[in-house]
């Protein structure tokens, strides 16, 4: 089967929506940039008016006038619900066990979803140094559903990553458990430039669910470095809604900032 | 008694060589002054700390000031990767440092413990990462796991964090150090609690009277206060609520400076050894860039709902 062009949105605008339908009504949301807003934001405009976002930097329920840059963007300061500090959401919010969803990206991520943001190549001596955790370990052991945002090559997925800096399900079924993480969280997405992949809870491990109009399964398949396996309803991803470009473009983003996620391999 | 002094000379007699810093900001509020003033001064083997670190702690690593940081991420935010971080840890530029690595709920934990004389704190991360795995200078005391006491659990606990100094900049403070911010707070209040003295960098000074108009802004009580400067403009290029925006044109600046060894240690002349202090720092940019840039910075005026604390 050969793969179709993208008709009338970027790729960017795909990923966006597909993280915006993983969110429901009434969530509560843990956000960073980019990509996470963006989707947060269109669920909000469209069917889930009443899901929350909130900024570890100590945000909840901003109304910001442009989309934030960070999390600790000045625009989330006017009209928030509350602004304190860091243990105000990463304590009272996050670990107390009041978040939903959060919204995650890596360098490296691996069939598990373990993340990997601190560096590539050996600890000691990195090839490449990375952030380092931030708020993403916390995040990713303690919501309920975590949605991970990667590029689709063989490159940044892979079958272990080099370091775990976010626990995804570790090494397979029941690890998160036996090192006392909550029961009821863990990664339940992968977004990527090519597909969507959600977890078999039996084995731990990332499924191919949609790929999107411009790739097939077979290429999908080729760009994954562990041996994907394919669900049997696998179908293509559903393009962006009239409703979902309307609000991206014109409520949320109407600079089109987030066509600045091209330039970064989002194609 | 009034602690109102210059940032040369709070940095001078409160800051050793050698000394554990608290430095606040979190994008917001950064004391870049106080940074700058660092730097010009040589300060050197320090240990530094924030949750969420930035050009500031990037700076400071580039320039040899740091020894050891207690860490849970540097970046430049939308500017990527920090270049004299990875040129310390990759390639040993200037010095490689050593870093201890914690998240943003470990951290702001241990300095919360550290604030309220708590020896430790448990926390509900980094259980089953490779942040367990990873132990610099703090060894064995980076983290313990136990069984909990009263259900038998699998329970990390975190140290508590007592920095010597911490360095925060607010929005307002009067002269004894009563410092008041509005607006993201990152882990800036518990890290300034946390140390055995602060300083407190402010865009203005105000009597005691404005600072009981709205005391629930107070997050640090003038007790713990060692030297207070007035330093308007002082988080730039970060921001300050109610006083300028981020300045992302600088922001592009420091990535493009910091890319090379040799950009970084132009942009360490021009900015910092090129200029004595926060006032000549603000004329330089004028000249560099032009009134109007500066200007635009400059926050809406928009003041908020007055409140009433009478009864």
């Amino acid at each position: 089967m050969a793969a179709k062009q993208l008709d009338g949105y970027i790729k960017p605008e795909l990923m966006a929506c597909c993280g915006a339908r993983e969110i429901q009504e009434n969530d509560i949301v843990l956000v960073g940039t980019g990509f996470p807003t963006m989707a947060a934001n269109i669920a909000k405009h469209t069917h889930a008016p009443n899901a929350r976002l909130m900024q570890e930097s100590g945000v909840y329920d901003a109304r910001p006038k442009r989309p934030a840059l960070s999390v600790g963007d000045p625009c989330l300061n006017p009209g928030a619900a509350m602004i304190g500090g860091l243990m105000d959401i990463m304590g009272m919010g996050l670990q107390a066990g009041n978040v939903d969803v959060g919204f995650l990206s890596g360098s490296q991520v691996d069939k598990f979803g373990n993340i990997n943001t601190t560096c590539i190549g050996d600890y000691e001596n990195p090839k490449s140094r990375l952030p380092g955790s931030g708020g993403a370990n916390p995040i990713g052991s303690l919501v309920k559903r975590v949605l991970i945002i990667a590029l689709h090559d063989t490159r940044r997925l892979a079958e272990k990553v080099d370091f775990i800096t976010t626990p995804g399900y570790i090494d397979g079924p029941g690890a998160r458990e036996k090192h006392g993480l909550p029961p009821g969280t863990g990664p339940h997405v992968i977004i990527t430039n090519k597909a969507v992949m959600r977890f078999d809870k039996s084995t731990g491990e990332a499924y191919l669910d949609t790929y999107h109009p411009d790739t097939t399964v077979e290429e999908v398949v080729k760009s994954t470095p562990w041996d994907l396996k394919v669900s049997p309803d696998v179908r293509e991803t559903e393009p962006p809604t009239e409703d979902e470009l309307r609000v991206l473009r014109e409520v949320l983003d109407p600079k089109r900032m987030i066509s600045a996620y091209i330039s970064r391999g989002y194609v | 008694m009034s602690k109102v002094t210059t940032i040369n000379k709070a940095i001078s007699e409160h800051v050793k060589d050698g000394d554990f810093l608290f430095i606040g900001g979190y994008i917001c509020r950064t004391p870049y002054a106080a940074i700058h003033e660092i730097i010009r001064q040589g300060k050197k083997d320090l240990t530094v700390t924030r949750s969420n670190a930035a050009d500031d702690f990037d700076m400071l690593i580039g320039a040899g000031a740091v020894k050891r940081f207690i860490a849970t991420f540097l970046s430049l935010g939308f500017f990527g990767l920090g270049r004299c971080y990875r040129r310390s840890l990759e390639k040993g530029i200037p010095h490689k440092i050593e870093v201890e690595e914690y998240t943003n709920l470990s951290l702001p934990t241990m300095l919360m413990a550290g604030a309220m004389g708590m020896p430790f704190a448990p926390v509900r991360d980094m259980a089953g990462s490779d942040l367990m795995k990873v132990k610099s200078f703090m060894g064995d005391n980076k983290y313990k796991v136990i069984e909990s006491p009263f259900d038998g659990a699998p329970t990390v606990l975190v140290p508590a964090l007592n920095p010597d100094v911490a360095i925060i900049h607010v929005q307002q403070s009067d002269e004894t150090g009563n410092a008041q911010i509005w607006g993201i707070g990152g882990d800036c209040q518990h890290g300034a609690n946390a140390a055995k003295k602060v300083i407190v960098c402010c865009e203005r000074i105000v009597s005691r009277d404005i600072i009981g108009k709205d005391p629930s802004r107070t997050i640090v009580p003038d007790y713990k206060v060692a030297a207070v400067v007035e330093e308007p403009f002082g988080a730039h290029p970060g921001y300050t609520p109610g006083f300028y925006d981020t300045d992302f044109k600088f922001g592009n600046v420091y990535k493009t400076a910091s890319s090379t060894e040799d950009g970084f240690k132009r942009f360490l002349d021009e900015w910092v050894y090129g200029v004595k202090n926060r006032n000549e720092y603000i004329q330089h940019y004028i000249k560099s860039y032009g009134y109007a840039s500066f200007k635009k910075l400059e926050a809406e005026f928009d003041y908020g709902y007055p409140v009433s604390y009478s009864y």
